[in-house]
């Protein structure tokens, strides 16, 4: 069995009477795509939020990489790049200047900073428009892989990807697949939230599915779905249906 | 420190490179110091209308004084009715009429006092209380007059000259006195006339630098919205980190504005010698420190774009309302106490001192380490309240 990468028990958050996340619990093995799935406010977002190092818990621990934020937070923050689910990044730079600029603040020298943001735009297929215009000026799905070439500074070796290919064209979306593939084949621990189930079936070896700031269940996607029946003819949306319910969430 | 100075360059950079930003960056302060000069040179002199109902209409007494009123430099008569006086300052289109009541060339030919009513709303603003002031002097040389008049002829009554000999001698006399008063009065100019430029540059400064608080304030808050904060924290940036690398930026582009104000007063005005220009230069630097502060405060505080905007505009208002930029406030007065709260009348005064004065920065201590004080403080208090995120450290 692979070495555990993140471990995370009995994780907790408040915001006043509302518990964002209660009580979860889970482990991700190095090399692993972990997703966590879940309705709107399912208390997603705020689990990687701690598991950034954005926010604290209110209770439970975690541990990166075999540290933990408690005593080595900057040793934690050092393993870790975060996509967040907005586009995190100055539309008034270039994408060039973008990475460079994170780079920079993720503790890389200037030299390195500039090969690294060539190097990780080539792999989001952007070499060619790195230096030409405002990221204001690009497509949706351009800035989409903006926004993860920039999750890529400082070679992290977890990455969070909060759910990165929303509203972007198939292409767009295919060469944000591919790359998380690669980095996966070259040993990259993600843990990766969406709400397209397909995409977590094609690339997660295991899920959770989170609802109510709990983890409703975890395992991989073919035993989740053998759970409500034929994983062959049953899709990973129909599991999380039927585990969440039908019911519309704001 | 590395990661601040980063910041400040980025920020800067983005002042620079954004070519319109900068245009109107760099022209607003050649705009503001036009309008400055344009209205300064401008003739000083008073200009007022004095609105008068004159209810003696035809009386030899009120047509006097309102002709007099009239040959006074820089005074335009206006006749309203009563109703029409009455609407106007209902509505406040005037603030001060005159009323001259019926029977009031009479009464003073009949050697008794005569009335003259001011109507006013408030004090009647400043234009109206120098017409009023005027009036009053106008009024006083009629009524001595009359009264001259009277006493002689009464003095006369039994010398059986005729009436109207006597008032040709008394007018004759009167006359002479006005064209030779016994009582001369002189004006004589000492040094340079009251230099407006010299009142009002400091405040004219202290706003632009001030301006500079509503753009902090949102770029703090636009990092918090756009999700780069998040991503900066967790890519290892201190929060205090951050902040001094925004605060170098703004302190850095609300000092740029200033020195151009200050080198086109310096060229234009010759307001400065080589040493007060670097003095006002270095309290310009440290009220940049300021407000650059009180943006990141209002930065720490606000939690959307619009708030910060507004939060800040109302901020900025009542620093410049009560620190008495384009008006004096009289010492031991309530808005004196609270003038000191503002950090603009710091930065005023320590401005005024070396402008006016032509004073040294030992003369402006008090002033420069009070903004210090709030700067360092402000930082720190700033530092405390603010979270990247809800919830957040």
């Amino acid at each position: 069995m692979a070495e555990p990468f993140l471990v995370a028990k009995d994780l907790q958050k408040y915001f006043r009477d509302l518990k964002a996340v209660d009580g979860v619990s889970f482990t991700i093995e190095k090399g692993e795509i972990f997703g966590l799935l879940g309705p709107n406010g399912a208390g997603k977002t705020t689990t990687i939020r701690i598991l950034s190092t954005v926010i604290e818990p209110d209770g439970g621990e975690f541990t990166i990489g075999g540290f933990s934020t408690k005593n080595n937070t900057a040793q934690v923050r050092s393993l870790i790049g975060i996509c967040p689910q907005e586009l995190a990044l100055y539309a008034d730079l270039t994408a060039f200047d973008n990475l460079v600029f994170f780079g920079r603040m993720a503790n890389l020298s200037s030299a390195e900073a500039r090969q690294q943001a060539i190097a990780n735009l080539a792999l989001m297929g952007l070499a060619e428009r790195a230096k030409k215009g405002r990221v204001e000026k690009f497509s949706g799905g351009m800035k989409r892989r903006v926004n993860l070439a920039i999750a890529l500074m400082g070679h992290p070796q977890l990455l969070f990807l909060d759910e990165p290919t929303v509203g972007i064209d198939p292409q767009s979306r295919n060469n944000i697949y591919e790359t998380i593939e690669n980095l996966r084949d070259n040993g990259m621990t993600i843990l990766y939230t969406t709400h397209y189930m397909e995409e977590a079936d094609r690339l997660c070896k295991r899920v959770a599915i989170m609802d109510g700031g709990k983890i409703i269940a975890m395992d991989t996607p073919y035993a989740l779905k053998s759970r409500i029946g034929d994983p062959e003819h049953t899709s990973l949306e129909e599991v999380f249906l039927k585990l969440t319910g039908r019911s519309l969430r704001d | 420190m590395t990661k601040s100075l980063i910041i400040a360059q980025k920020e800067i950079k983005d002042f620079f490179r954004d070519t319109g930003d900068l245009a109107f960056a760099l022209l607003l302060p050649i705009l503001i110091f036009a309008l400055m000069y344009g209205v300064f040179s401008a003739s000083t002199q008073f200009n007022g209308t004095a609105y008068i109902v004159n209810e003696d209409d035809g009386g030899k007494y009120a047509t006097e004084l309102i002709n007099n009123l009239e040959n006074s430099e820089g005074i335009t008569v206006k006749l309203l009715t009563a109703g029409d006086a009455a609407a106007k300052l209902d509505r406040s289109a005037i603030y001060l009429a005159m009323v001259i009541p019926s029977g009031f060339s009479d009464t003073l030919a009949g050697g008794k006092p005569a009335q003259l009513t001011f109507r006013q709303r408030g004090n009647g603003s400043t234009e109206g209380q120098i017409i009023a002031s005027i009036v009053r002097g106008i009024a006083d040389n009629i009524s001595r007059n009359v009264k001259v008049m009277q006493n002689v002829k009464a003095d006369l009554a039994d010398w059986a000259i005729p009436a109207p000999q006597i008032e040709l001698v008394v007018q004759d006399y009167l006359n002479q006195e006005k064209v030779s008063p016994l009582v001369a009065v002189t004006e004589t100019a000492v040094g340079s006339s009251p230099d407006p430029v010299n009142l009002y540059l400091p405040g004219i400064i202290t706003m632009f630098v001030l301006f500079g608080v509503n753009l902090t304030a949102q770029s703090l808050v636009d990092e918090r919205r756009k999700g780069t904060l998040e991503r900066l924290i967790a890519s290892r940036l201190k929060i205090s980190e951050l902040f001094f690398g925004k605060f170098l930026a703004y302190v850095t582009r609300g000092f740029f504005q200033t020195f151009i104000l200050l080198a086109l007063s310096y060229a234009v005005f010759q307001m400065f010698t080589p040493l007060t220009f670097l003095e006002a230069s270095l309290v310009a630097l440290i009220f940049a420190t300021t407000c650059a502060t009180i943006g990141i405060f209002l930065g720490a505080v606000c939690r959307t774009t619009n708030q910060a905007i507004w939060i800040a505009v109302f901020v900025t208002m009542a620093i410049v309302m009560v620190s008495g930029t384009f008006f004096p406030i009289a010492e031991g007065s309530s808005l004196y106490t609270v003038s000191r709260f503002s950090v603009n009348t710091y930065a005023n005064d320590a401005f005024r001192t070396i402008m006016t004065q032509g004073s040294s920065l030992a003369d402006i201590g008090k002033e420069m380490i009070i903004l210090l004080s709030v700067t360092v403080v402000g930082l720190i208090i700033s530092r405390f309240i603010f979270r990247a995120v809800r919830g957040g450290k």
